[in-house]
């Protein structure tokens, strides 16, 4: 017990003293918000800039509700108004008028301008300048708002009453209320829930890849350097496993909890709820147990393994059946009782990732969380003791990867 | 200390190690001796429990292995090599707490061999921008760091040049002073003449000498002669006295059917080469290996 620990710590110690671990705690956070948290922050922030949109319309009638609807639509923190409308075009010279507004823009003194031809009544095309024409909201918005206006000015133009004009364009606007198991109401996103186990389900690919690319590696180097003969003249085979694997776990464990971290900060700084998980210590077991199947299979895989390019493909066939999941999410956030999300549920490589997803979406049957975690268990049990006999011979095959009869044989050796 | 009785491994089809029994006392440098692939790291990493024997026992003291043992043994296997992009002082600190020494103290000690070593100047390098022979030295420190009862040395003098190789022997007899059991695998003839007590010649698995050294010696009897000489010596393979001849450059070690033509040998030479030398010895070590091994006349007819 005593030389595990030593092993853990050296191998925790000596990784986290590395440059590649120092850069990679800096990168991959950069990369994850990039990623991951980014998208969800945007969507889901308001607009806080209160633009300014110049206006040049040929009718003389549409500037004036324009600018009242937007006002009464759109606004930012503090109850200003998200667009200020300015009207650019009070008669003269119509070309000269157009290019003082680019000049405008150019300059910075208006967001963009909004062309508004005389025929827009029959043609519905207007015209909209600015810097950066790709933001979709502005133009979204603008558009929708510009339609309503000149669709309330036809009907009433035809005589029907603005009363029930205004009753008519009634917006729906869809809240998705998440009814958790005691009957509770709650209020969540598709955004939130997504999140929640997306997050969930990286950091176990991320402390699979990692440490178990890690724990190959150091096998390798140690067969390689024939430290290992020393190291197991000190120690058995399975202190050297446990250890190793302990360790390297404690490292991504560092890892994803720096990460954290620096999550909670980010989130905590905007103001947005990123993660909204029920049923954490569910998920916490889930995780646990996929971690130390995925652990094993490495060990066993891995240990064969004499080179850095042998290690390189080990380490991509596993991450295969890890990211497969990620490729059915979607479907298994929009249909989590279909029944091949169901039979995939039971495949222990895919237990931890599937039941991660489906737990933050709705809580499956009793049943199957029972039956996949116990299947689970069992098998993390049967990997690793299958792996450790491995471990055990494999770590002194120098030279040439045994074959697979060679690994049958390991296995049955007692 | 280590008594080894007819052990036996097998690799699948061949047959590794076949009834080889040992006994080293403390006190003791032992010499486990035989041609490449004979299985001498078979039978040292079977003794180390790094892998399981098929057959025979091991015993330390009495007992077979345990958990303890570990801290009572050290090993320096015949291939070099240590963590590269680690610290030396925090290699050696790591193998010293898995020998179960406090890390306190393991720093204390190791000071005092890197000291001993001359390479204390280079305890916070990185491994690898040590030298070849500096590299050894730490692993040396790291085998002997926490006073092992017995040491398992694989090849320790090769890579060292000869002041290393002085360095190295005194530390040993040292070690060996404070009853240690060294059991010290070599090929170099010479360093198992200077250092051993006992010895074990094995070949293709099993043991074909064992005992003392001088006995083993002493058994061969006075029939070989040496001789320096200058001058053309390869007529000597053939004259008819000679029942095994290696001649090198200067120096020939002769054996004779009968000891009492060593007079008759004299005078073929007389004449022919000037004779700096004329010894009659004990066989070296060197041509009883080369007797027992078998491969003296291919190696005598490489020449």
């Amino acid at each position: 017990m005593k030389k595990t620990l030593a092993i853990a710590k050296w191998e925790f110690l000596e990784k986290v003293r590395s440059k590649a671990f120092i850069i990679s705690l800096v990168v991959m956070p950069v990369l994850m918000v990039g990623f991951a948290i980014l998208p969800g922050i945007l969507a889901s922030k308001p607009d806080n800039r209160v633009y300014t949109i110049g206006v040049i319309d040929e009718t003389r009638e549409l500037v004036g509700p324009l600018a009242k609807k937007l006002d009464e639509k759109y606004h930012v923190e503090n109850d200003l108004p998200n667009y200020i409308i300015q009207n650019l075009w009070m008669g003269g010279d119509l070309n000269t008028v157009r290019h003082d507004a680019v000049q405008m823009v150019a300059e910075g003194k208006i967001d963009g301008f909004l062309y508004i031809p005389a025929e827009v009544m029959i043609k519905g095309t207007v015209e909209y300048r600015a810097e950066n024409v790709s933001n979709f909201r502005i133009i979204e918005r603008f558009s929708r708002t510009i339609e309503e206006t000149i669709t309330e000015k036809k009907l009433i133009a035809k005589g029907v009453d603005p009363s029930l004009v205004g009753s008519l364009r009634s917006r729906i606007e869809v809240r998705s209320l998440k009814v958790s198991g005691s009957g509770e109401e709650k209020e969540s996103g598709f955004l939130q829930t997504f999140f929640g186990a997306y997050i969930f389900i990286m950091m176990l690919l991320f402390m699979v890849l990692s440490s178990g690319q890690l724990l190959i590696r150091s096998v390798v180097e140690e067969k390689t350097n024939r430290v290992m003969e020393v190291l197991l003249s000190s120690c058995s085979a399975s202190d050297l496993m446990v250890g190793k694997i302990l360790g390297l776990s404690g490292l991504g464990l560092f890892q994803i909890g720096i990460w954290t971290l620096i999550g909670i900060a980010l989130s905590l700084q905007l103001g947005t709820n990123i993660i909204a998980v029920e049923y954490l210590w569910l998920m916490m077991i889930y995780f646990v147990l996929g971690y130390l199947l995925y652990a094993a299979i490495f060990v066993g895989a891995g240990s064969p393994v004499t080179t850095e390019q042998e290690a390189q493909q080990i380490t991509t066939y596993v991450s295969m059946t890890l990211v497969f999941p990620f490729v059915l999410a979607v479907s298994a956030m929009q249909n989590p009782d279909s029944l091949l999300i169901k039979v995939l549920s039971f495949i222990p490589l895919m237990t931890p990732s599937f039941m991660l997803l489906r737990i933050s979406v709705q809580l499956p049957p009793l049943w199957e969380i029972v039956g996949s975690l116990v299947l689970l268990a069992v098998s993390v049990v049967a990997v690793m003791w299958g792996a450790g006999r491995i471990f055990r011979v494999a770590i002194l095959a120098y030279g040439k990867r045994p074959t697979f009869p060679e690994i049958f044989r390991m296995l049955r050796t007692p | 200390m280590l008594t080894v009785s007819n052990l036996r491994k097998e690799f699948d089809t061949i047959v590794a190690v076949d009834g080889v029994s040992l006994k080293v006392n403390r006190g003791e440098v032992f010499g486990l001796l035989g041609p490449n692939g004979a299985g001498k790291t078979t039978t040292i990493r079977t003794v180390l429990n790094i892998i399981k024997p098929d057959a025979g026992t091991i015993m330390f003291d009495g007992h077979p292995f345990n958990t303890e043992t570990w801290n009572l043994i050290g090993y320096l296997p015949e291939e070099r090599g240590l963590y590269r992009k680690s610290k030396v002082l925090n290699t050696i600190v790591y193998f010293a707490t898995l020998k179960g020494v406090d890390p306190k103290e393991a720093r204390r000690i190791a000071h005092y061999w890197l000291e001993r070593f001359g390479v204390v100047d280079r305890a916070q390098a990185k491994v690898d921008e040590l030298s070849k022979g500096n590299q050894q030295k730490i692993q040396l420190i790291i085998c002997l760091l926490h006073r092992p009862q017995l040491l398992v040395l694989d090849e320790p003098f090769s890579g060292f040049d000869p002041v290393n190789q002085i360095l190295l022997k005194d530390i040993l007899l040292d070690i060996r002073k404070q009853n240690t059991a060294i059991i010290f695998s070599t090929h170099q003839m010479e360093q198992v003449e200077k250092m051993c007590d006992n010895i074990c010649l094995i070949d293709t698995g099993r043991p074909v000498l064992s005992g003392s050294l001088r006995h083993i010696k002493q058994q061969y009897g006075k029939n070989s002669i040496h001789i320096d000489f200058e001058g053309d010596g390869s007529f000597l393979k053939s004259l008819p006295m000679v029942k095994k001849a290696n001649v090198y450059q200067n120096f020939c070690e002769l054996e004779l059917h009968d000891i009492r033509q060593s007079g008759e040998l004299l005078a073929k030479m007389n004449g022919h080469l000037l004779i700096r030398r004329y010894e009659i010895v004990e066989p070296s070590l060197n041509s009883i290996f080369l007797d027992m091994v078998g491969h003296q006349s291919q190696l005598a007819s490489a020449k």
